[in-house]
């Protein structure tokens, strides 16, 4: 642990301020809250909020997993991971059931978190609304007045164009039927996995000082229409690693003629199931 | 002389902020307060773990009762700015629930930033959860029972009535000597 | 036989030493000393003290020496180190008609109380390459020293009522931007903090469209001035003023025609710039820039980028920009394999579509990724 820092690298005054600011998210769950965020020593837009968000939260108790793209060990993963063992010295851990706090980068592990763990997103763009509309005031009305008419929109022409919903990652989310919330551009593979979650959800966006939550146990519904319902990505494949059927793929080409594979995602479940099936 | 404040400032805190995380995500259930550092009258223990947790010269406090030993504790070890408005108040500590002022003399935030509102911090007499109302709402997964005693009857009917201008509203920290309870605003009174 | 990538945390390891050797280049040189780089590069650590938000030559230097010359490294070297200091006070606000000046010069009258005084500037060196090495310059004195401080230009203007007046007393206490999040509709002050700490050649492009026709600008450099400013504190124990130093400035107030509006009378208005040490361009980008950020309050039609607050104020920080433009080398698998597995539904419908159209020559569709209800 590095001493001229503070513990998990904040001042004292900056974490009382973050902690206000998520008590405050909780209560108002998917409403965006806007906090004084703070240059921190890994670029915005690499999980500056995030990582905040974790230092707020962190003790020496705690067990810490970073995931980037559901691995522990792609090299932003292992650079916040390196950061809070330098400047918090917490333990930290690859394996989802064994964390007390995850950090995350797009991805929603598949193993069920518990109610004693809290899982913490990284956040680009907060505002689901702002490629619809891009001025602040004018998407903070729209929150207020509950009207996203422009996402509806939006999404039913997709559906005119399209025959379906267009939008793979980053699928909005109305939380506790209040507040149209990003659920960060994790796949929408993994949105059901927001919805009464027994695990407290933190997100954190440090470059555009704003983080949010979804409470354990709130309702979260990813937006559809009746004729239209809100469907997952599934494969023709398994896991050619571990041959789950169930789990989010990603896409290996393997040789120069492009032939590809498909593998877990998530590293540590994946890797499980390959322990399982040894034994 | 003056009493002390948290033994361990960085970890005394950051152990209360995770339990009162817990109590505000997961509503109606009492939890234990880890660590109570010593408080003057007439402000419990775990009032003094939450304030000394939350606040500082950034924020602004209402104390029902601003009794001398008690300001000059918490301007030496918070550095908070008190004020003698509740409606400018980030944080109040009530400390005599009977007399308090109507919920609605607190900020409740506006529309766009319904976050720019007050949490009060009530010292209660107890909790009981074996019988009493039942809660429901975010963070809940069926329903939650509990008693909290001390609170006057016009309590409920005011938070009910705040209840219509959500996602306006106040966040409330029910304490007795060691427990704390939260109630956000949008955890919905079922019945008795 | 695939192998999931593996070794992050080595190849990190590796990259921070090639980094290190790099950044070192060929040991037969000798290493930069910070004395250096503050003496001989004294407008970079300018520039990165400025939009670094802390004045602090020394770190500037260092950062600068460490970020291997690439400035909006080293802004991003000194916010970080920022970060962690504590705050011990607040300075009184800065005086600088009180400037020791060292320069200073007006586009609006031939000449001004005070004079004309070129200083220290690159403006009229013809930009030849000077091939052999620089020879330590006799300085001729001059022939009477400057005075002590000099009034400001638009004073001068003040006088006639020509020029829209500043009320320094109506200022309210200004937010802190590196404290609080910035909120929209931004007041003046907290749009000139943002302008302060934004990039310089974001600003520059932002200022050179105004004069271009988006927003209407008609500036005139009313005064440019650059010197010592004293910094003064009033610590709550003393209950009086004292100074702990002085910082050098580059003060840029801007004239702008103004022809009425909002219940304002026809008259001169301001644009403010101001940037530490020599920061001319720097500060004359942001007075155009505050200026055209103005047309609402001066009632002016706003149709232009420089115009648009949340355009200006939300794309100004390097920090911000070159972070989240860069984490785009991040790695996406994720997202891109959903975007993949949508794209291949999108495209075997269109090529489903096409068989329709004309069934005899077209490829069969290839199976979608995405199961259709």
């Amino acid at each position: 642990m590095t001493p001229s820092y503070n513990f998990a690298f904040l001042d004292e005054d900056t974490k009382r301020m973050l902690r206000r600011a998520l008590l405050k998210a909780v209560a108002i769950p998917g409403y965006q809250v806007p906090f004084g965020s703070r240059e921190m020593p890994l670029p915005y837009g690499w999980g500056t909020g995030g990582i905040q968000v974790t230092a707020a939260l962190l003790g020496r108790d705690d067990i810490l997993k970073v995931i980037d793209q559901g691995a522990d060990d792609t090299t932003n993963a292992v650079n916040i991971r390196r950061f809070f063992a330098r400047v918090a010295g917490v333990e930290t851990t690859e394996h989802t059931v064994d964390a007390s706090l995850i950090q995350t980068r797009h991805r929603i592990p598949e193993t069920p978190l518990r109610e004693d763990q809290i899982l913490v997103f990284q956040v680009p763009e907060p505002e689901p609304l702002r490629t619809l509309e891009p001025r602040e005031a004018e998407t903070r009305t729209l929150h207020a007045l509950a009207d996203y008419g422009l996402m509806h929109v939006k999404l039913y022409e997709d559906i005119a164009q399209y025959g379906h919903i267009a939008t793979s990652y980053d699928y909005p989310v109305l939380v506790d039927d209040r507040f149209l919330t990003s659920p960060s551009p994790i796949p929408k593979f993994d949105n059901p996995k927001l919805d009464r979650s027994p695990a407290l959800m933190l997100f954190g966006a440090g470059r555009e000082k704003r983080l949010y939550a979804i409470p354990p146990y709130t309702k979260v519904e990813s937006l559809a229409f009746d004729d239209h319902p809100f469907e997952i990505q599934r494969w023709e494949h398994r896991c050619e690693l571990c041959g789950s059927a169930e789990s989010y793929l990603d896409e290996v080409i393997v040789d120069d003629r492009g032939s590809r594979m498909f593998v877990c995602s998530d590293t540590d479940f994946c890797g499980d199931r390959r322990a399982e099936a040894q034994a | 002389m003056m009493l002390a404040a948290f033994a361990d400032p960085v970890f005394d805190s950051q152990r209360t902020f995770r339990e009162l995380l817990q109590a505000m995500a997961r509503p109606a259930a009492p939890r234990r307060l880890p660590v109570l550092p010593p408080s003057p009258a007439p402000i419990t223990p775990a009032a003094m773990a939450i304030l000394l947790t939350l606040c500082d010269a950034t924020t602004t406090v209402w104390l029902q009762q601003p009794e001398q030993e008690a300001v000059r504790h918490l301007r030496f070890h918070a550095g908070l700015k008190l004020t003698e408005k509740p409606q400018d108040a980030d944080f109040a500590l009530i400390t005599e629930p009977a007399s308090m002022p109507p919920l609605e003399s607190f900020s409740r935030g506006d529309l766009r930033y319904p976050d720019r509102s007050a949490s009060l911090i009530v010292q209660v007499d107890g909790f009981r959860t074996d019988s009493g109302a039942r809660f429901a709402g975010p963070g809940i997964r069926d329903t939650q029972t509990l008693a909290i005693d001390g609170l006057a009857e016009p309590f409920w009917q005011q938070r009910a009535a705040l209840s219509t201008q959500l996602p306006l509203g106040i966040d409330l920290y029910f304490v007795t000597a060691q427990q704390v309870v939260a109630l956000p605003r949008t955890t919905r009174w079922l019945e008795s | 036989m695939y192998v999931a990538v593996k070794g992050g945390e080595q190849a990190i390891a590796r990259s921070l030493e090639l980094l290190a050797e790099a950044r070192r280049g060929d040991t037969a040189v000798p290493e930069l000393e910070l004395a250096q780089i503050r003496e001989q590069l004294r407008l970079g650590v300018a520039r990165v003290m400025q939009e670094g938000s802390l004045y602090d030559e020394e770190l500037a230097a260092l950062a600068i020496r460490q970020a291997a010359g690439d400035m909006l490294e080293a802004i991003f070297l000194l916010r970080a180190y920022r970060t962690t200091l504590p705050r011990f006070g607040y300075t009184e606000p800065l005086d600088t008609t009180t400037m020791r000046v060292h320069r200073r010069v007006s586009g609006t009258f031939k000449d001004v109380p005070g004079g004309q005084v070129l200083g220290p500037t690159y403006d009229y060196t013809q930009r030849l390459l000077e091939f052999d090495a620089t020879q330590p310059v006799a300085i001729q004195p001059a022939d009477a020293p400057l005075p002590g401080c000099m009034p400001r230009v638009l004073d001068l203007l003040d006088a006639e009522a020509l020029i829209e007046r500043i009320d320094a007393g109506d200022d309210p206490e200004p937010m802190d931007l590196t404290r609080e999040p910035l909120i929209f509709p931004a007041d003046r002050a907290t749009r000139l903090q943002n302008l302060a700490r934004g990039d310089e050649g974001f600003l520059l492009g932002m200022a050179y469209s105004t004069q271009r026709g988006y927003a209407e600008s008609h500036p005139f450099a009313g005064e440019i001035r650059m010197g010592e400013v004293d910094v003064c504190v009033c610590p709550e124990e003393l209950g009086f003023t004292i100074e702990i130093g002085a910082i050098k400035l580059t003060e840029c107030q801007m004239i702008n025609q103004f022809h009425g509006g909002n219940g304002v009378p026809p008259q001169f208005t301001r644009g403010y710039g101001l940037s530490m040490g020599e920061g001319e361009r720097k500060a004359m980008s942001m007075a155009l820039v505050d200026r055209a950020l103005r047309c609402d309050e001066l009632g002016e039609p706003n149709y232009a980028p420089a115009q648009n607050q949340e355009f200006v104020l939300s794309h100004s920080d390097s920090v911000e920009a070159s972070g989240f433009v860069q984490h785009l080398k991040l790695p996406h698998y994720v997202d891109f394999q959903a975007e993949l597995s949508l794209l291949r539904t999108l495209s075997a419908q269109h090529a489903t579509a096409q068989v329709d159209v004309q069934p005899a020559d077209a490829e069969p569709a290839r199976m979608a990724e995405e199961v259709q209800p």
